[in-house]
């Protein structure tokens, strides 16, 4: 199997998983959003949303990589500056996740 | 592999009509929905300041931008939501007649505005 039909299966995986995610996210974030501290805690502090809202960052990050960088390949001239872009995504792509994860399990009121 | 991959042509030599709008508006919102979730982030991080400091967040959130900001959030991910079910039924193979692919843009675009009030009125509670 190539890299580019890799890439294709695990960019529909990932958006198969993202639909529901993102519908879930959605809903709830309308519920939440104006609440007090105390409200806001308590949601990404307590399960299901403390797993979900993990989950949703892990795989709306790893989306979003694979389809930016679909861009980069389309748009992008320079080998070099589509390469650095392409780094700079991936990176981008773990530690914004990573650290809101363990923000999200180190919360506590 | 030849490394020397054709390019895309740029978008402003299409004509447009609905299939190019969808197209280039799903890319859009795609890279713009990746901004929205980065600051979900930072609104997560923030709740490490505690509860005197996000009161100005609270502020801001509860003001007329604030509002504007979730509504078009909700469209933002709406839109991400139809368009990406589009391309999924599109990957099993179905809905690439010309008619049918307009009216599937057509539910996209309506749609992303429909559910995004829904949305809402259902988050808040109205019904």
């Amino acid at each position: 199997m190539i890299n580019a039909t890799k890439k294709w299966i695990f960019l529909k995986a990932s958006s198969i998983v993202l639909v529901p995610l993102m519908a879930w996210f959605v809903i709830n974030l309308v519920s939440i959003y104006d609440k007090d501290y105390v409200d806001i805690v308590n949601f990404f502090s307590t399960q299901p949303s403390k797993f979900l809202t993990s989950l949703l960052m892990i795989v709306a990050f790893f989306y979003s990589s694979l389809s930016i960088s679909e861009i980069f390949e389309d748009y992008v001239y320079d080998e070099k500056i589509k390469n650095f872009a392409n780094k700079a995504l991936n990176i981008f792509a773990i530690i914004i996740p990573l650290f809101t994860i363990i923000i999200i399990f180190n919360l506590t009121l | 592999m030849n490394k020397e991959n054709p390019l895309s042509p740029h978008i402003q030599i299409y004509s447009w009509n609905i299939s190019s709008l969808i197209s280039i508006s799903h890319r859009v919102v795609g890279v713009v929905n990746i901004v929205i979730l980065t600051l979900v982030c930072l609104w997560i991080a923030l709740l490490l300041l505690g509860e005197a400091n996000y009161e100005y967040i609270k502020f801001f959130l509860q003001s007329f931008f604030g509002k504007f900001l979730i509504v078009g959030i909700i469209w933002s991910f709406t839109f991400q939501i139809l368009s990406e079910i589009r391309h999924l039924f599109w990957d099993f193979g179905y809905g690439f007649e010309l008619k049918t692919s307009k009216i599937s843009g057509l539910i996209v675009i309506f749609g992303s505005f429909v559910l995004t009030i829904l949305i809402y009125l259902f988050g808040k509670g109205i019904f």
